[in-house]
């Protein structure tokens, strides 16, 4: 059987190949300009079809050669105003400068001395015309040039920056990526005023043609590190890129793996820090979420307000949330192991009191743990999908049901309520971790139902193991912690003064190259 | 990619085959087992073998007067189950002819033997306990005066559980050092060694009130495995001095006939026992020394005692003299090594031993013990006389 099962794999995987094989892009010759201004609208008609968006506005230059010229765009995506003042009303009725249709200077003069825009491009290549067309830039035409201005006039509505809705802190900048991908380089840059910071836009998806952005520091990355960067985006080949995640499924290490590889933010303070420590920002058009590589285990486990608040406090609650981490995915688990398996690690009275709630439930208890965890993910799923005000609803009936009734008709124990309502509220501790939480938490519970706490420690184990092999961008996923660095526990379950925090994380920046003076450690003036 | 996935397959095929393996062995359920509190051995009527008493939970009951917040049910949280046999494992097993669940008994508390039981042969009968693995030897060893199935029908007030009652009380005596705790691996390793006398305190029914009450008293003594004797309150804290067991209590010294007292607080003691061989002839130095407070006094008109600490030092350490020198003649009467003195002239003279191992009852009976006793004021709980005018 097993043979079998191995053979249809292998089937499936040659056939994926089979089909990558046909859908190779096709290398086409490129379509260029000519310099005949009727036969490019004709060839940009073509193209671009016959949606009514798309607007050719003709226009006869100011000035006695009546040269003809061409606007090329999408009325929804521009900018009017810069299309009516800066475009138009200098060309139409300013100076008088295009005399001549044959003039081959007339790009350069009506770039640099009429438009009054401040991004225009010269461009001869009909694709690169096109794209920038679809993406809300205007494209001019000169009759008897075979070279095209790319206006920059991107407009139309975009939702603003606003707070942050997956990530709220209490202490510290409000601000969260919005949909516009110029938007949010603008936020990093603003984080970061240097030089190095490099943004490096590509496009991706042949159909959606997204922009994807590097962001990262010029001396500060790792140039292997960026170049792998771009060999994996540059290796995608798809039709659309309409989120991250479709970005971080293609390029992660380990796309088996139930833990992700790849780390996600929405907050411009979170990216910015991961870059300056050597990181590279994914950032793509229309989704508010930037991706960050390489990723470690423990960045899920950290929260930018660590950094803002004082130290004592901030470890206290890291260690909080690895606590909650593990009850989230143990507290079920361990709780069968102990009732079915192991009553007699039960203080005694604690079992009287266990042994009292139990009495006349019908379920075995593994099945009753089931049962309230999948009842709880179905509530948790409910609660998120359904509009606010049935959101409520549903939330009402749920601790209703589930909290009260199921345990006053005698179905399921008052202790299994309490511990899947613990192991609810810890998930939520450490949010991105909490889809994984989900998993591990019902095939840990499975295995204690099989074995108790054999069953528990094999998980435990492999799960490790599985975690300590696992690689993200070159550097070891589980460090600092395996292979262990001393350096970088500082910034673990004890998050030491930023003052002695003096290296990058040695996982990321290899060079190990200092952040800060030394001897930054704050001291009052000594007494004359 | 394709090898990646394959991989994982197979771990994961792998995995579940694990799972087939292992089964759900010794998976049992909360309600499928009925947890043993206490464990009563007696002597049947009719002579031979044992007579087994276990106490176990009624879950329901507990949670039943939990809910209705009074104990005052007639309805009792616990089940006396009674059973006799030749073999105590067989008899132990053979509980589920009575009992719908299984008998489950790492949690038990208490094991309690009865006056007869305890006459006779009492390691062969106790074997089981600490040959199977649900048992743990932590369990604290008793002995009654009468039945010990009868202790285990008497309702405590306070706690659910009569077994439950006994330990805690168990626990608690220990704190006032007048009577001993004793589990089961103290009890078995005397048992075991060849010159100490195993020992277990006393519980007794008593009546007050027209209702029956527990009552925990005296220490039981046992020559080889049989019940030889009894010490009282007060030769029981002698033998705690000398094993160093006493934590804390109360140390009445009188300081004349007219009945005035002083009553000291034990803070902290601790005892040394030096063997010593001198001629050829075994002997034993103790050294106790304790720390205490004065708690209470009835003799002087002003509260400054300050100026009589030595005095008070002596009369304190003549109390636990007399203690331990109670102990030491009740020891010598019932011909009981309680106090483990073989055991350290064992470790100290090895050699020697062998030839003082054959007679250690008549070695022990002319044993030469010397007691010192270092007694200290702490606090003498001070409170000076307030002078009149000022």
């Amino acid at each position: 059987m097993f043979r079998y099962i191995l053979r249809k794999v292998a089937f499936l995987s040659t056939c994926g190949k089979n089909s990558n094989e046909k859908y190779k892009y096709k290398e086409v010759e490129e379509n260029r300009l000519c310099t005949d201004i009727d036969q490019n609208l004709e060839a940009l008609k073509n193209i671009l079809g016959s949606s009514n968006d798309i607007i050719t506005r003709e226009f006869v230059f100011a000035g006695e050669g009546r040269v003809k010229g061409l606007l090329v765009f999408i009325e929804d995506l521009v900018d009017n105003k810069i299309i009516n003042e800066s475009i138009i009303k200098p060309l139409i009725s300013g100076t008088p400068l295009i005399y001549k249709k044959e003039n081959a200077d007339n790009v350069n003069v009506v770039k640099s001395e009429m438009l009054s825009v401040g991004d225009v491009k010269q461009e001869n290549s009909m694709d690169e015309i096109v794209y920038s067309c679809l993406s809300g830039d205007t494209v001019l035409l000169i009759d008897g040039s075979a070279e095209a201005l790319i206006i920059a006039s991107q407009g139309g509505e975009n939702r603003g920056v606003e707070e942050s809705k997956t990530e709220s802190v209490v202490r510290g900048p409000r601000e969260s990526f919005s949909e516009d991908l110029r938007t949010n380089t603008s936020l990093l840059r603003r984080k970061i005023k240097n030089p190095d910071l490099t943004l490096e836009k590509m496009k991706i998806g042949r159909r959606t043609g997204t922009m994807v952005c590097i962001s990262y520091i010029k001396n500060l990355a790792a140039p292997e590190l960026i170049e792998e960067v771009r060999r994996r985006l540059k290796a995608i080949d798809t039709d659309a890129i309409l989120e991250s995640g479709y970005i971080e499924q293609f390029i992660e290490d380990a796309p088996f793996s139930i833990f992700p590889t790849v780390s996600h933010s929405e907050k411009p303070d979170v990216i910015a820090a991961k870059i300056l420590e050597g990181r590279a920002a994914i950032m793509i058009d229309r989704t508010p979420f930037a991706l960050t590589v390489p990723m470690l285990f423990i960045e899920d486990f950290q929260s930018p307000e660590d950094y803002y608040s004082r130290p004592y406090f901030s470890s206290f609650i890291r260690i909080i949330r690895f606590l909650s981490f593990l009850i989230s995915i143990l507290a079920p688990a361990t709780y069968v192991a102990l009732t079915t398996f192991h009553q007699e690690l039960i203080p005694t009275n604690l079992l009287l009191t266990m042994a009292a709630a139990r009495e006349g439930t019908p379920f075995p208890s593994v099945l009753e743990a089931g049962i309230m965890v999948i009842t709880f993910e179905i509530l948790k799923e409910a609660g998120i999908r359904l509009p606010r005000p049935v959101g409520q609803a549903i939330s009402i009936v749920g601790a209703l049901v589930v909290g009260e009734s199921a345990v006053s008709a005698g179905l399921i124990g008052a202790p299994m309520v309490i511990v899947v309502a613990i192991t609810a509220v810890s998930s939520f501790v450490v949010p991105f971790q909490s889809d994984t939480g989900s998993i591990l938490r019902i095939i840990l519970l499975g295995l204690a139902g099989f074995m108790g706490a054999v069953g528990i420690m094999m998980g435990l184990l492999v799960l490790i193991v599985h975690l300590a092999s696992l690689r993200s961008f070159g550097a070891p996923y589980f460090s600092p912690l395996a292979p262990h660095n001393a350096s970088g526990m500082k910034d673990t379950a004890i998050r030491a003064p930023i003052w002695l925090m003096d290296t990058r994380p040695s996982s990321i920046d290899r060079d190990k190259r200092r952040r800060q003076a030394a001897h930054s450690k704050p001291e009052p003036p000594k007494k004359q | 990619m394709g090898s990646s996935f394959k991989t994982i397959l197979k771990q994961i095929a792998c995995f579940f085959l694990i799972l087939t393996l292992s089964g759900c062995w010794n998976s049992r359920e909360l309600n499928t087992i009925s947890i043993v509190m206490g464990t009563g051995l007696d002597k049947p009527e009719d002579g031979e073998g044992v007579l087994i008493t276990a106490q176990v939970v009624k879950p329901g009951e507990i949670k039943a007067s939990e809910k209705e917040g009074t104990t005052g049910t007639d309805s009792n949280a616990y089940w006396n189950l009674e059973r006799e046999g030749m073999s105590t494992f067989a008899t132990v097993r053979g509980f589920t002819h009575q009992a719908s669940r299984r008998l489950f008994f790492p949690h038990n508390q208490v094991l309690i033997l009865g006056e007869d039981f305890a006459e006779e042969n009492v390691r062969k009968k106790i074997d089981i306990f600490v040959r199977d693995p649900e048992n743990r030897l932590t369990v604290w060893v008793l002995v009654s005066k009468g039945k010990a199935k009868d202790i285990f029908y008497v309702k405590p007030e306070l706690e659910k559980i009569t077994a439950l009652s006994i330990s805690n009380m168990v626990d608690a005596y220990a704190a006032t050092s007048q009577s001993i705790s004793v589990n089961l691996k103290d009890f078995l390793t005397r048992i075991m060694s060849d010159s100490t006398a195993p020992v277990a305190p006393f519980i007794k029914i008593a009546e007050k009130g027209g209702k029956e009450v527990l009552v925990m008293e005296g220490t039981a003594v046992f020559k080889k495995d049989g019940l030889a004797g009894e010490l009282d309150s007060k030769e029981t804290r002698g033998l705690m001095w000398v094993l160093g067991r006493v934590k804390s209590g109360i140390i009445e010294s009188h300081f004349s006939e007219g009945g005035e007292y002083v009553a000291f607080e034990i803070v902290r003691a601790s005892s040394k026992i030096s063997p010593e061989i001198k001629n050829g002839k075994p002997c034993v130095k103790i050294t106790i020394n304790e720390e205490g407070n004065v708690g209470e006094e009835n003799f002087r008109d002003g509260l400054d005692l300050a100026s009589m600490v030595k005095e008070l030092e002596g009369k304190k350490s003549e109390v636990i003299k007399g203690e331990v020198m109670a102990a030491l003649k009740k020891a010598k009467e019932l011909n009981a090594d309680i106090f483990g003195f073989g055991e350290k002239i064992h470790k100290s003279y090895p050699k020697q031993w062998a030839k003082l191992k054959d007679n250690w009852d008549t070695v022990f009976n002319d044993l030469e013990v010397e007691v010192l006793v270092n007694a200290k004021l702490l606090l003498t709980g001070e409170i000076k006389t307030i002078e009149q005018g000022k």
